[in-house]
């Protein structure tokens, strides 16, 4: 009996991190059918991802519903305005779920347009999907570098520069600030790993080598025992690459650990300030180091859609949330998409990602400078390094440390 | 670095032992596996961070309200589903579904209430010192948590070999039907112990965001996972093998965290196959029992 209950316990555990796979295949309505653009994504209500799913996910919709106000978005396709329509499902952080329900958007929803769920994990899925239906995908913050190649024109990032390009400006400050002694723990996924490699590159070719580099698990919640090994390393400055949840972990165990490094720099701080604030306390990032993203980062001259500081009024007034990072991502996404079906001959998905590299490089929103390379990974946007001061009252402010236009 | 390892292995592995113990105890009377288990050490969680947050009782205190709460919440759950399921056919198999069930219910009422994002409790929350041992400097946080589940392991072994309960309770986890044939009260002594079960679990929660880090809703599938790989490392139904499975889990998850950090999230997963293909019945298992 007991062995029985341990082999359906085992079942169990594995069904719950699996879901159905599998969809029919059959073809989209012809374009002159078309009364709504339908746009089909994922999000994260639950699960590791939430976090910065549901923000992401939010202003996309906020975008939708912009557009909509105004009777749509033009579509070049059909000569006219059409409203725009999202069908969006809950993968619920799981790539396993997320893999069928990209899927199912294409074959079962026959969506016009594809949009991936926020971050490397959830879109690593999502891109062989995309390439195997001939899909292009609208990929908004899955910056993995293995994502964009030659043979697959079918992905387009439109937040943030591939995550092999994120350190740069990091390392550039290390080296100038002339720290030998550099501590690196990474989590083992396509965003971070690529950053890591990156930057260990880039140290090794100005003759610097890590003291310390190590990988841990992405659902890693306790990074005391690692904080120690790091520290026995007499680090100068210690880098921690992971997601908002590996980077609150980790800055609550260097708070408890009374462990004082000349520089601590931790990613996810100048996306999220309010839930690190909220979840850390005010202090607990006071003087360390992040990428700050918009809307720390503010851009008042776009030439398409609103600029920072209108968006975070409109957003507010519409949502009743605070900007961040990633509701400007998933605004911009949307905003891609409008340029995309305002720039496109046809609704086919080459001549969707044809359009994007027409209008490459000469658009500007409130995320900076759009501009992809010919496998469909954006390059425009830059991700200075800044230093994060902290008030008594909780304010928080940012210094740059290097230059916001590098 | 290896003596910190060892020395927070065994902090870690006391605690794991701890959250495990409910789970175990639970199987040893009712031969139930309870997959809402993680979701219980969660809810617990949640209590302690919302007394401190919200009214500023320390999480000594909320341990024992976690206690005192949950044990009346087992008791609830224990009479519209357990006895049902006792009696039916396949009541091991039933309970697995039933309980999963539960924790998927209890995953989505906490996202409600709670939000998906990871919270904790201040690692300072019992004081900024640290514990020196060994030339090493371990937090104080880690220390408490594991003196306290050391403590409530050293009650449940007090509970279940001198008190005439306990007595019981060990009657019916060797043989149900002979405990019954005695006169044994069979399902009171099974509701009290599930009720206990459950409050173990909560309070093990209270101390988790400690040593876990942070807890979110959906938190507690990894968190029964692990105590389930503990129970069945040191004996399912033995008590005092979840505090062994507890030490090996915390140990090795520690040495791998050092040494091959990138596979650390393997070890709970590795040391259950090597145990199932080694010595199934667990570390302290005298035999399959045959029912």
């Amino acid at each position: 009996m007991k062995s029985a209950g341990l082999i359906g316990m085992s079942a169990l555990l594995l069904t719950a991190s699996l879901a159905g796979c599998g969809a029919s295949s059959s073809s989209a309505p012809p374009t002159k059918n078309i009364k709504d653009i339908t746009i089909g994504t994922l999000y994260a209500k639950s699960g590791a991802f939430a976090t910065s799913s549901m923000p992401e996910y939010s202003g996309l919709k906020f975008w939708a519903s912009q557009v909509n106000k105004t009777g749509g978005t033009y579509v070049k396709a059909l000569h006219k305005k059409v409203p725009v329509k999202i069908v969006a499902y809950n993968d619920q952080s799981s790539a396993t779920t997320a893999t069928s329900l990209y899927s199912q958007l294409i074959t079962v929803n026959h969506v016009n347009i594809l949009v991936a769920d926020f971050g490397s994990v959830l879109t690593s899925v999502a891109v062989p999907v995309a390439q195997e239906k001939k899909m292009l995908l609208f990929d908004q913050t899955g910056t993995g570098a293995s994502f964009f190649t030659p043979s697959n024109p079918y992905v387009v990032l439109t937040s943030l520069p591939t995550s092999g390009l994120w350190p740069t400006s990091l390392a550039q400050y290390l080296i100038h600030k002339g720290y030998s002694r550099i501590a690196i723990v990474y989590a083992t996924n396509d965003f971070d790993q690529s950053q890591d490699q990156t930057l260990v590159r880039k140290l090794k070719a100005a003759h610097i080598t890590p003291v310390y580099n190590n990988g841990v698990p992405t659902s890693t919640s306790s990074y005391s025992v690692l904080l120690n090994n790091m520290a026995h390393t007499k680090p100068q400055a210690v880098i921690e690459l992971g997601y908002p949840n590996n980077d609150i972990a980790f800055m609550q165990a260097l708070k408890a650990s009374g462990d004082h490094f000349n520089m601590v720099f931790t990613i996810f701080p100048g996306q999220l300030p309010q839930l690190f604030t909220k979840t850390l306390g005010a202090s607990s990032i006071n003087n360390t180091y992040t990428y700050p993203a918009p809307p720390l980062l503010s851009f008042s001259h776009v030439n398409y859609g609103l600029n920072t500081t209108q968006f975070e009024s409109a957003y507010k007034k519409a949502t009743g949330q605070s900007t961040n990072f990633l509701s400007i991502a998933g605004y911009n996404t949307g905003l891609i998409i409008q340029k995309t079906l305002s720039t496109a001959n046809s609704l086919n998905q080459l001549s969707l990602r044809h359009a994007v590299s027409r209008f490459s490089g000469s658009l500007s929103t409130l995320d900076g400078s759009f501009k992809i390379n010919s496998e469909g990974a954006q390059i425009g946007e830059t991700l200075p390094v800044a230093k994060i001061s902290t008030n008594s009252k909780g304010q928080l402010s940012i210094k740059f440390v290097t230059s916001p236009n590098s | 670095m290896f003596a910190y390892s060892l020395i927070s292995g065994i902090l870690f592995g006391i605690f794991f032992g701890f959250m495990a113990l409910g789970l175990n105890l639970i199987f040893g009377v009712m031969e139930m596996v309870n997959l809402a288990h993680g979701d219980f050490v969660v809810l617990g969680g949640y209590v302690g961070i919302t007394a401190l947050n919200s009214w500023h009782i320390n999480p000594l205190v909320s341990l024992i309200f976690a206690l005192l709460l949950f044990f009346v919440v087992g008791l609830g759950l224990f009479f519209p589903l357990v006895p049902r399921l006792s009696h039916s056919r396949d009541p091991e198999m039933l309970s697995l579904i039933l309980f999963f069930g539960l924790s998927q219910v209890l995953e989505a009422l906490m996202e409600i209430k709670f939000g998906v994002n990871p919270e904790s409790l201040p690692l300072s929350v019992f004081g900024n010192s640290s514990w020196h041992f060994l030339g090493q400097s371990y937090q104080i946080s880690w220390v408490v948590s594991a003196l306290i589940s050391l403590l409530m392991i050293l009650l449940t072994y007090v509970f279940l070999y001198y008190t005439p309960m306990g007595r019981a309770v060990r009657a019916v986890m060797g043989n149900r039907e002979e405990a019954r044939a005695t006169g044994l009260p069979v399902k009171r002594t099974s509701a009290i112990i599930f009720a206990i079960g459950i409050a173990l679990a909560a309070m093990s929660g209270v101390l988790s965001p400690l040593m876990i880090g942070s807890i979110d809703p959906t938190s507690g599938l990894g968190l029964t996972t692990i105590a389930f790989a503990i129970v069945v490392i040191g004996s399912l139904g033995n008590p005092l093998g979840s505090v062994l499975g507890g030490l090996v889990y915390g140990i090795s998850l520690m040495l791998m965290q050092t040494y091959l950090s990138s596979w650390s999230v393997l070890v709970p997963y590795l040391l259950l196959l090597i145990i199932v293909l080694v010595r199934p019945s667990g570390l302290l298992g005298k035999g399959v029992r045959h029912v």
